[in-house]
């Protein structure tokens, strides 16, 4: 169809303007172009709900009007700047600037200015996204990551707290019992009583005392259960995802998320969840780096007893030898951390009732990690 | 009373010094590594007593004491455990032992139950 063709490229004065006007109005971005002089020329249906100006109370008016007073005062200043030395410091360049509501509310915005000869002069034509919205989630986001981080350290002190009362119970209840042995082999043995019996005496008391510190510390950390309330599953999935990507775009890595129907609420700890979450997604997301082929896939899926989420990535897989240790503390072999992600993971998924469990070499190639977490936990059974 | 005490431990260490303090107190005492060793002996008789690590390589400590409760004895069952209450909890499934000691343990909660 040449002719029509011919048509839509005809560039006749009429039917250009009315496209660029239906263009303007159809943006969903506020779009300002003003002349030499700062003064609107064109102000667009988008700005109109951004700044809560009609165009007819803006047009003629000086583009300062849109801006709080501190970017107002040197506005005038910047144009002047650039039309005599033609340096330039926002065109073409774009940033992150204040805007001003009619309503005198100032909120962020990105902004790019470009420019355009005219036969009318020199004109510019600013393009303004409004960014609360992201502003907020970048805000929450980071509050997440902050509280993610502590709670991460938290429980890496637990875990260890754990594990260091356990690996020293076996010795201690050892020393303890040979101490109490000799002491019942000493006693009735003339000559043997008073002194030697005094120092076993002195030493069990000693290995008591040691005993109770492990018990005060295993106390302290069995204290902590998980604080349970309701959870959207594929929300925090979203979310985790999110997490991960922020700041990073990714790194090249595809991610991609995929969860069942119908997803039952899960009563856990949603900071907890998110953690282990988190904590997988990092750790393919290392394990495709170098990789050909980067892809990272989370699925989520329920039946009528358990939540399960996969993380699956297109890496090497887990070497066999690493199998036996992979879950256990301060056994891994990445530089850094403590070697303590996936044990944690997995000791907060079995608090919550659930477990975390691998498969070495998952359908992509590389390793799957499969958190299931039971629908109807009841909290924790009473000591 | 003198009794026939069965130990079964994964902890050389502790296996030893418990063998060692109860053969003190005048029982007879045989120390198995885990729950395989213990099931390849002569099965206990009644009267016997036996002290049963929960946590076991190979068949956990709760399926050992299953297995003796099933034999309807006249047996005297301990479990103990080193783990955190959150892991015993996981490894009683629900069941509790008769008598259930933490490490570490001493000579007066041991001979109370003796």
């Amino acid at each position: 169809m040449p002719d029509s063709y011919t048509d839509s490229l005809a560039m006749t004065a009429s039917v250009s303007k009315a496209r660029l006007l239906s263009v303007l109005d159809t943006a969903v971005d506020g779009i300002v172009i003003m002349d030499e002089s700062a003064r609107i020329i064109l102000y667009n249906k988008a700005c109109e709900a951004l700044f809560g100006y009609q165009s007819e109370e803006v047009r003629g008016k000086n583009v300062k009007i849109l801006m709080p007073e501190s970017y107002a005062r040197e506005h005038d200043g910047y144009v002047r700047s650039y039309i005599d030395t033609g340096v330039r410091r926002i065109i073409g360049i774009g940033r992150e600037v204040k805007a001003r509501h009619r309503d005198g509310t100032e909120f962020p915005i990105e902004l790019s200015v470009g420019e355009a000869q005219t036969p009318e002069g020199r004109q510019f034509i600013g393009i303004m996204r409004d960014i609360r919205q992201r502003k907020l989630v970048e805000e929450r986001l980071s509050k997440a990551q902050a509280q993610l981080v502590s709670m991460a350290r938290i429980n890496a002190l637990d875990e260890m707290g754990a594990a260091i009362a356990h690996e020293l119970n076996q010795p201690l209840t050892a020393i303890m019992l040979y101490l109490q042995a000799i002491k019942r082999k000493s006693e009735g043995v003339v000559g043997l009583e008073g002194v030697l019996i005094d120092v076993i005496d002195k030493g069990v008391k000693e290995a008591e005392r040691a005993s109770q510190i492990i018990q005060r510390m295993r106390q302290f950390v069995e204290k902590r259960e998980p604080e349970r309330k309701p959870v959207d599953v594929p929300t925090l999935l979203r979310e985790c995802v999110d997490l991960v990507t922020l700041g990073k775009m990714g790194e090249g890595v595809l991610l991609s998320l995929e969860v069942g129907e119908d997803m039952p609420e899960l009563n856990a700890d949603p900071v907890q969840i998110q953690q282990i979450v988190v904590n997988l997604i990092r750790n393919a997301m290392d394990a495709v780096k170098g990789c050909q082929k980067k892809a990272v896939d989370i699925r989520a899926w329920h039946d009528e007893e358990a939540i399960s989420i996969a993380v699956s990535d297109s890496g090497p897989g887990v070497p066999q030898e690493n199998l036996a240790n992979l879950f256990k503390a301060f056994s891994g072999s990445k530089r850094s951390g403590l070697g303590l992600g996936l044990a944690i993971s997995k000791s907060l998924a079995q608090n919550h009732g659930g477990d975390l469990a691998v498969d070495p070499v998952g359908p992509s190639g590389g390793a799957t990690f499969t958190l299931k977490l039971p629908i109807d936990e009841p909290s924790a059974a009473g000591e | 009373m003198h009794v026939t005490i069965h130990i079964v431990e994964d902890d050389p260490g502790v296996g030893d010094a418990l063998s060692l303090l109860l053969q003190q107190l005048g029982h007879e005492t045989i120390v198995y590594a885990d729950a395989e060793a213990f099931f390849r002996h002569t099965p206990p008789v009644d009267g016997d007593t036996v002290i049963v690590d929960l946590c076991l390589p190979g068949m956990p400590g709760m399926q050992v004491i299953r297995w003796l409760k099933s034999l309807n004895l006249q047996l005297k069952i301990i479990a103990i455990s080193g783990q955190p209450q959150a892991s015993i909890r996981r490894m009683l499934q629900g069941e509790t032992p008769d008598i259930l000691l933490r490490k570490p343990l001493r000579e007066e909660a041991l001979t109370k139950y003796l």
